[in-house]
């Protein structure tokens, strides 16, 4: 292969996929930038009036919301990885030859479609459903407590909405481990424990950070699980977003909402690459090579 | 090996099969309830045991058409966002070149934007483009918020490959796009199905931002969204559990077919080594 | 929808999205027009024929109707049920309309406050009553002449309902009143709808406040109410349609909801049930329009005509349960099920509706009537 032909491949391979996101994300944004710092209403119309004050507005006003959403996403993403990794573990190793069915059997669930799904979970949570009455009966539910309309109800549907996502890329880079290393792991008489943390953690790290992020990302801007099972006190910023672009018609309200919230997101997993060590999302791929 | 021991060494089994178990329990409610004779409209509290839905669970014309719509879009989505999104995973792990970060950063993004943002900024393109609203327009916006997510799943199978095996291929002769679907797809493939399950799943899920670009076709959950106003029909339990059943049910099929080739596999090659120490040449 | 603009859409948009740069860039100092009903035409009349598009609310019409419709007149109808909420049908066909493009659609059905939005945007069509002879003939006297549009002009009433307290009577046996809602011993088993108008309207009306003359004092005072109680727990939700759920399965005792809910969850458990406030309800309609750049108005005219028959109209009102705008559909009814036609959620009494505001929105210019929706979102998403 000639230098420049292989120096124009990646350009060939990103083209058609970054064109289409260019065309229908980033030109759509260009948009809504406009709108984010426009003044106006519906009535009398939007100018462009550089209004930063909307941002600054908008972050004081919903401060709130904001802090909310980033527990209630980091939290459901610890529960995700705490859950899922076990799963994913468990598929890879141990799933045997049904290993496929049980991959199918976590994602296939989400075929239906959310709703049904969130009042089936409304059913199993009812406040006199035999689940509850156990959960009183361990102390973990006061007894005139209840579980739906609470931050648990909304942490624990995320969770349940979120863990394929965090699954799926973690199976996809267990599922390639080469096993070799744990065997040899062991026969240098490493116990399981340290195998685990020394080999097969730091090897199926870009899972890790790949489920963290798909996982918390989304989470972040959800909005369907507070609408659901949350209660007066636990809308996140995703409800403010929609109530201020259907309820009020306050375009450049819930623009400056959106890019706070996506400048905020960014920086967060700027850090947490930084912080997580690996570079499994953005920026060089050292390991990669 | 002891009791207490084999539990150890299977824990990690135990606590998969309980999660998985916790993923399916709201299944279980739904067809449950897919069995239920609600007296009135509203189909969540147990009346009575009756199959009469299942006995005509295509009988609504407006379920099926919504369904199999969404059917459709999915299909075509997850393709589509596969496709693109497998090709820029490449791209961006295997190559060096000028735009990468950006390239990462554009590929972020659009998770972190709220959907009633995506939804209402295409809808103000589509029709700035004064393009009629329906199944393209939704496959446009589909397609858009699901490459990012096919990309992560993609990415992060490759990192960390092992690219001697496509080198040895290339060594022996085999050319780039030889290579490419003998070596590589094949080592990518649970890379590839993790994105097109991902994504079938994102697109068969969306209400937000179909909402906005459907026009007047009606996708599965915006029907459920409409019909939960007033009380979903349970056909809607019935075709949920039917289509949990059948993707479960292909799938152990699909499964047993290949142990089943798998052990012929076996035979085959029992016999070949049997027959060879009866005829001693 | 015509053929010509299917035609290759993903080249057209990606044309119109480099264009939409260009336009951007060259209007970042202008602004988008606002818009107002200065100019908006008046809906032809004529033959009726060909295709007709209507949007209107799911399971909001039985299933006969439109089958009957389109035997009689040979005007084919496409029949969507795509209004959810009033707010986000607007949302995702506001950028439509102030294009000038109804999406197709010649009819949409939406709540009275959403109407009047749309018209003062100039989103709405005029109607000619020259075309509307038998739904002027049948439409009953009380809705003849509403605040928001005296005479008719632009919207007729497809079905209307009430928005009061709806109770599980088995478990809070005691509600009467508006102002029950905020006992504490029903506190976190008590839900409001999340709608400005139906919720803090009714609260006032608790507060002897009649919302229709309330100034912007008195709704932001409604709000804080609702704020107050939402602070001490004792509203456990701020929901859509989905309170039924909860109050069939006993998580809520009493609800702010609509009449034809409570009719149709009786089927399910007999003790939800409406009670309608010593204070009276809110009452509202749900108005058939033909948007701006509607085609094929006069089919639009023939359908609205056909379900202001009384004969007509009774076969909806039997599947649907909402009280009916027409004259005589009581009397067709008697015959065919007495005992809808004896429900006061269907056909009810004068004396039934005695204390009843029409729903209305806050009052004063643009900046107060936002001053009251904010302060309400704050409530509802705090």
């Amino acid at each position: 292969m000639t230098t420049l032909r292989r120096r124009l491949v990646p350009y060939g391979l990103l083209g058609p996929g970054l064109l289409w996101l260019v065309l229908f994300f980033v030109v759509p944004m260009v948009f809504m930038g406009w709108f984010s710092l426009s003044s106006g209403s519906l009535e009398s119309g939007w100018s462009w009036t550089w209004a930063f004050s909307n941002y600054t507005d908008a972050i004081s006003e919903y401060s709130t919301q904001f802090g909310r959403s980033f527990l209630y996403a980091g939290a459901a993403t610890i529960l995700c990885l705490l859950l899922g990794y076990p799963l994913a573990y468990a598929i890879a190793f141990k799933g045997g030859r049904w290993r496929n069915l049980m991959l199918f059997a976590v994602i296939a669930p989400f075929f239906t479609t959310y709703l049904i799904r969130t009042i089936a979970w409304k059913t199993i949570l009812a406040d006199d459903s035999p689940v509850v009455e156990v959960l009183k009966f361990l102390q973990l539910v006061p007894q005139d407590g209840r579980v739906l309309a609470t931050s648990a109800a909304v942490i624990a549907g995320l969770t349940y909405n979120f863990l394929p996502f965090m699954v799926l890329p973690l199976y996809a880079s267990l599922e390639r481990l080469d096993l070799r290393l744990l065997e040899a792991s062991k026969d240098l008489y490493a116990s399981a424990r340290l195998t685990f943390l020394k080999v097969t953690l730091p090897l199926t790290a870009p899972g890790i950070v790949a489920g963290v992020l798909l996982t918390f990302i989304p989470a972040v801007g959800d909005y369907v699980n507070a609408t659901f099972l949350g209660g007066t006190n636990q809308s996140m910023i995703g409800n403010v977003i929609q109530a201020q672009y259907l309820v009020i018609n306050d375009y450049a309200t819930a623009a400056a909402l959106s890019f706070s919230l996506m400048i905020i997101i960014m920086i967060a997993v700027v850090l947490y690459i930084r912080f997580a060590g690996s570079e499994a999302l953005m920026g060089d791929e050292e390991e990669a090579k | 090996m002891n009791l207490w021991s084999r539990i150890r060494e299977n824990a990690v089994l135990y606590i998969g099969i309980l999660v998985i178990f916790y993923m399916l329990a709201p299944i279980v409610v739904i067809a449950i309830f897919s069995f239920n004779d609600p007296t009135g409209k509203f189909n969540f509290e147990w009346a009575g045991f009756t199959t009469q839905y299942w006995a005509g669970a295509f009988d609504n014309e407006e379920i099926n058409r919504s369904l199999w719509l969404s059917i459709r879009l999915a299909f075509f989505t997850s393709l589509g966002a596969t496709i693109l999104g497998t090709l820029i995973a490449l791209a961006l792990v295997r190559y060096e070149f000028f735009g990468r970060k950006a390239a990462n950063l554009l590929i972020v993004i659009p998770i972190a934007t709220p959907e009633v943002v995506i939804g209402a900024a295409l809808l103000s393109l589509f029709v700035y483009a004064s393009a009629a609203l329906g199944f393209t327009t939704l496959l446009i916006a589909h397609i858009m918020f699901s490459i990012s997510f096919a990309v992560i799943v993609v990415r992060s199978r490759l990192i960390g490959f092992d690219r001697r095996l496509e080198e040895a291929a290339a060594d022996l002769g085999a050319a780039p796009l030889t290579t490419f679907f003998r070596i590589t797809l094949p080592l990518l493939a649970p890379g590839i199905a993790g994105a097109l399950m991902l994504t079938f799943a994102l697109s068969v899920d969306d209400f937000v931002i179909s909402n906005f670009n459907a026009g007047a076709e009606v996708t599965f959950p915006l029907y459920i969204f409409g019909a939960n106003q007033r009380g979903i029909p349970v056909q809607v339990n019935v075709i949920a559990t039917i289509l949990f059943a059948v993707t479960i049910i292909a799938m152990t099929f699909v499964i047993l077919q290949q142990r089943r080739a798998e052990k012929m596999v076996e035979k085959r090659a029992d016999d070949d080594k049997k027959a060879s120490v009866a005829i001693p040449i | 929808m015509t053929n010509a603009k299917e035609k290759r859409p993903f080249m057209k948009v990606a044309i119109a999205a480099a264009g939409l740069v260009a336009a951007l860039t060259i209007a970042a100092c202008g602004s988008t027009g606002g818009t107002d009903n200065t100019d908006v035409p008046t809906a032809q009349g004529g033959k009726a024929s060909g295709t007709l598009n209507i949007s209107n609310w799911p399971l909001y019409i039985d299933e006969e109707t439109v089958n009957d419709f389109e035997k009689k007149t040979g005007i084919k109808v496409n029949y969507t049920e795509d209004v959810n909420s009033n707010t986000d049908f607007f949302g995702k066909v506001q950028p439509l309309l102030s294009n000038g493009d109804s999406g197709g659609r010649s009819i949409l059905v939406v709540t009275d406050w959403m109407s009047q939005k749309m018209w003062d945007l100039g989103y709405l069509q005029k109607l000619d009553p020259n075309e509307l002879t038998t739904v002027f003939d049948n439409l009953i006297p009380s809705l003849q002449d509403p605040a928001f549009d005296p005479g008719r002009g632009y919207s007729i009433p497809w079905q209307s309902g009430m928005t009061g307290l709806v109770v599980r009577t088995d478990l809070a046996p005691d509600i009467k009143s508006v102002n029950d809602l905020f006992d504490p011993k029903y506190k976190g088993k008590v839900t409001m709808l999340d709608e400005l108008r139906d919720s803090a309207a009714l609260v006032m009306k608790g507060d002897g406040v009649d919302p229709t003359e309330a100034s912007t004092e008195e709704w932001l005072a409604a709000v804080d109410k609702v704020k107050q109680a939402k602070e001490d727990g004792q509203i456990r939700r701020f929901t859509g349609n989905d309170y039924v759920q909860d109050l069939a399965k006993g998580d809520v005792v009493a609800a702010i909801g609509w009449s034809g809910d409570a009719v149709q969850a009786q089927a399910d458990n007999p003790n939800i049930e409406y009670i309608q406030p010593e204070q009276g309800c809110i009452l509202w309609s749900d108005n058939m329009s033909i948007p701006v750049g509607a085609p094929n108005s006069p089919a639009a005219y023939e359908f609205m005509n056909y379900v202001y028959e009384p004969e007509n109209q009774a076969q909806i009102v039997e599947y649907v349960n909402y009280i009916s705008p027409v004259k005589g559909v009581k009397e067709i009814l008697q015959k065919k099920d007495p005992a809808l036609a004896e429900s006061d959620l269907i056909f009810p009494s004068e004396e039934f509706l005695s204390k009843c505001s029409n729903q209305t929105s806050p009052p004063g210019d643009e900046a107060q009537k936002k001053e009251v929706e904010n302060a309400w979102l704050s409530v509802v998403e705090g």
